[in-house]
């Protein structure tokens, strides 16, 4: 019977099938570039963004729970490694899953619509979110995981040759491949190919600021607007999350915001309303806003799918507060997947699923009333 | 004062004793009671030959246990029909990792007590840890199985208390009952690593559990029904510990102790290497743990639990 590790070995099935016609290229004690091997088999690599503290232990300065990490142990992601007091991540160049997925699956609606967009993950994440939709990955250390060796400089090159104008780092939690999503967009950016990361924004400054530079769009799965949530359903916070959206923001980067809403734990008229609030008032309100419905998984088996009443009003309150981009995901053929013009209310790009059906966007800007709709268009 | 259980503690004991008292029927737990047994000075370091551990391991158990011999108190514990899953702490590598000679010591008594070589599987987390601290891969015949999880985990994380994870199909699926085979060790998070913490290897993602010297969630790994229901000896090769610098292996913070311990108490035998630990510090000018900021609490937790006595007090040692 198909169970669900299937799922897992699926994820590194696609991944072996995932050499993309790469040239095998044999280095001294490293992988064969393309060959899937386990994750524990690719090279370590000294990691940026931490500090050496005394006796061999290490503090990590990426994200904001700081792990300080003793000899031999790993820090809370599963995948960096304190080695003789040199802290190192295991999963530079070890995508655990590649694939070529239409941009609006990030979801990204604002940016190349219509578009391809290689997409890549590795093991491990800085948080743990008990309704995460790919925990097969993203719960799982380096070395329990397949994964094939694809340096940067590789994983560009794939996304040119399937037409990917788009690199896409996303799956799992790019925070914790931060140097592998910075060396795959410098690569990127030297075929001509932008590149984009989908994350939980549960990062710090230094490390945020450094890549902004080399991305062309951030979407930050902002989980709920408590910090009780967060505490309590993702072992994260809520603060720092906000920061770096305003971050992200201030960069001038193009960012899109997608909120789950989880029946019971997050949906209430009051946390949706000063989420929203807070959108417009902190970030602006051409910010877009997906919020997205619920399927039980991993550790929230227990509670039904979001009621499409629920995204519905969800919709309604953030586009009464005043947000421009207010989107609804997970429910194909609703309304809310379209993007319609602010101004004059023109259906602007309708979408079915991850399918674009049609774009009038005419030169980033509505054909009808010419208002300029914010976003990377071309 | 003893707390009273949170309701999320009470499930997870309440669960745990249902599973409980269906199990084995293992010999009673004897609270409170761990059983030292000195090693001759040529035993202390590295090298130890079978034959005295397997003489310094009787005599643990039998201070443990009250039985006879170390014959009978396996006979007490373990059954002919059990697949019985000693789980060895190897992280440490070869120097401070619990060593084969008393393994095969262990091994050889519970083959006396009449389970099968095959079904005596030493295990950790990865081969590849078991090889660095000088096991020998074996995955079929004799004197015992000797392997890595390597991945071999449930495909559904079990909720349990703070914890969410995928067990290792060994513990439970494949063995009907369990030994903790650690050292003492500090540990730079958990305070402690020795008969408790060990079960950390048994999930896929310890590594979501650090925070908070790891408390409860050491306590809620142990009190989940596939350790708790199965969990008969606790065995810690004390030749070496080390009472700073944990998990790795730090020179100049070992020391011999030279000892065995053995325990049907699982939380006792960790309250010993907390307190053996803390007095070499003192000895050495160094705060003690919980002036270090990382008391080993789940100890207390699973005495809370009910998994056994945590109180330093209450603890008896008994010196074979």
């Amino acid at each position: 019977m198909s169970g669900d590790l299937d799922r897992r070995r699926l994820l590194s099935l696609a991944c072996a099938g995932a050499g993309f016609g790469l040239l095998a290229r044999g280095l001294e004690s490293e992988p064969v570039v393309g060959a899937t091997v386990a994750g524990d088999q690719i090279p370590a690599r000294e990691a940026s963004w931490y500090r050496k503290l005394e006796e061999k232990r290490v503090a990590c300065q990426l994200c904001p729970r700081a792990c300080q990490v003793a000899e031999a142990e790993t820090g809370g992601c599963g995948v960096r490694e304190n080695r003789g007091g040199v802290y190192h991540t295991l999963v530079w160049g070890a995508a655990c899953a590649v694939h070529v997925d239409p941009i609006e699956k990030k979801p990204f609606f604002h940016v190349l619509p219509g578009q391809r967009a290689l997409s890549f993950a590795t093991a491990g994440c800085n948080v743990e979110c008990k309704f995460c939709q790919n925990w097969e990955i993203s719960q799982f250390r380096a070395e329990q995981v397949k994964a094939v060796y694809l340096p940067p400089e590789e994983l560009a090159k794939a996304a040119r040759r399937a037409g990917a104008p788009l690199l896409s780092a996303t799956y799992s939690e790019p925070v914790v491949f931060w140097e592998y999503v910075r060396d795959a967009a410098q690569a990127g950016r030297r075929l001509g190919i932008r590149s984009t990361v989908v994350s939980n924004g549960y990062i710090q400054e230094q490390p945020l600021r450094e890549v902004l530079p080399l991305l062309a769009a951030f979407k930050v799965d902002l989980k709920a607007f408590r910090e009780q949530f967060y505490r309590d359903l993702v072992r994260g916070e809520l603060k720092p999350v906000l920061r770096a959206l305003e971050i992200i923001r201030a960069s001038g980067v193009w960012l899109e915001i997608v909120v789950l809403l989880i029946p019971t734990l997050n949906d209430s008229e009051a946390e949706v309303r000063d989420l929203a609030r807070w959108v417009v008032r902190t970030l602006g309100p051409e910010v877009p806003v997906h919020f997205t419905r619920f399927h039980p998984t991993y550790r929230l088996t227990n509670l039904r799918a979001t009621p499409v009443a629920t995204l519905d009003r969800a919709w309604a309150i953030a586009k009464a507060e005043g947000l421009q981009f207010a989107y609804v995901g997970n429910v194909p053929g609703h309304a809310g997947e379209s993007t319609v013009c602010p101004g004059c209310g023109e259906l602007l790009i309708e979408r079915a699923g991850f399918q674009v059906l049609s774009n009038r966007l005419h030169h980033g800007a509505c054909p009808a009333c010419h208002r300029t709709i914010p976003g990377v268009w071309v | 004062m003893r707390e009273p259980l949170s309701r999320r503690e009470l499930l997870a004991v309440v669960s745990a004793g249902v599973v409980g008292a269906v199990g084995t029927g293992a010999a009673p737990v004897r609270r409170g009671k761990v059983g030292l047994a000195r090693l001759p000075a040529t035993a202390v370091g590295a090298d130890m030959t079978t034959a005295q551990a397997r003489e310094a391991l009787e005599r643990a158990l039998v201070a443990a246990t009250g039985a006879s011999s170390g014959a009978a108190a396996a006979k007490q514990l373990f059954a002919p029909g059990d697949t019985v899953g000693i789980k060895v702490n190897t992280l440490g590598g070869p120097r401070l990792s619990p060593r084969p000679a008393l393994v095969e010591a262990l091994a050889a008594l519970l083959r006396d007590a009449g389970v099968g070589s095959e079904r005596i599987i030493v295990f950790d987390s990865s081969s590849r840890e078991l090889q660095r601290a000088g096991y020998t891969i074996r995955r079929s015949g004799e004197p015992f199985l000797c392997f890595g999880i390597d991945n071999d985990y449930d495909r559904q994380p079990a909720s349990h208390g703070a914890i969410g994870s995928c067990f290792a199909r060994l513990v439970s699926a494949t063995c009907t009952a369990l030994v903790s085979l650690g050292v003492v060790k500090d540990h730079d998070l958990a305070g402690v690593s020795a008969g408790l913490k060990n079960w950390f290897g048994v999930i896929h993602n310890p590594n979501k559990y650090h925070d908070g010297n790891c408390n409860p969630y050491v306590a809620d790994v142990v009190s989940h029904p596939y350790v708790r229901s199965k969990l008969r000896l606790t065995v810690l090769d004390a030749g070496t510990a080390q009472c700073h610098g944990g998990p790795a292996y730090r020179p100049d913070m070992a020391w011999p102790l030279g000892m065995v311990a053995a325990s049907t108490d699982p939380v006792a035998i960790d309250a010993w290497a907390w307190k053996v630990i803390d007095e070499e510090r003192t000895r050495r000018g160094l705060p003690r743990l919980a002036e270090a900021q990382r008391p080993p609490s789940f100890v207390a937790t699973a005495a809370r639990y009910g998994l056994g006595v945590g109180d330093p007090a209450a603890v008896r040692e008994v010196l074979a």
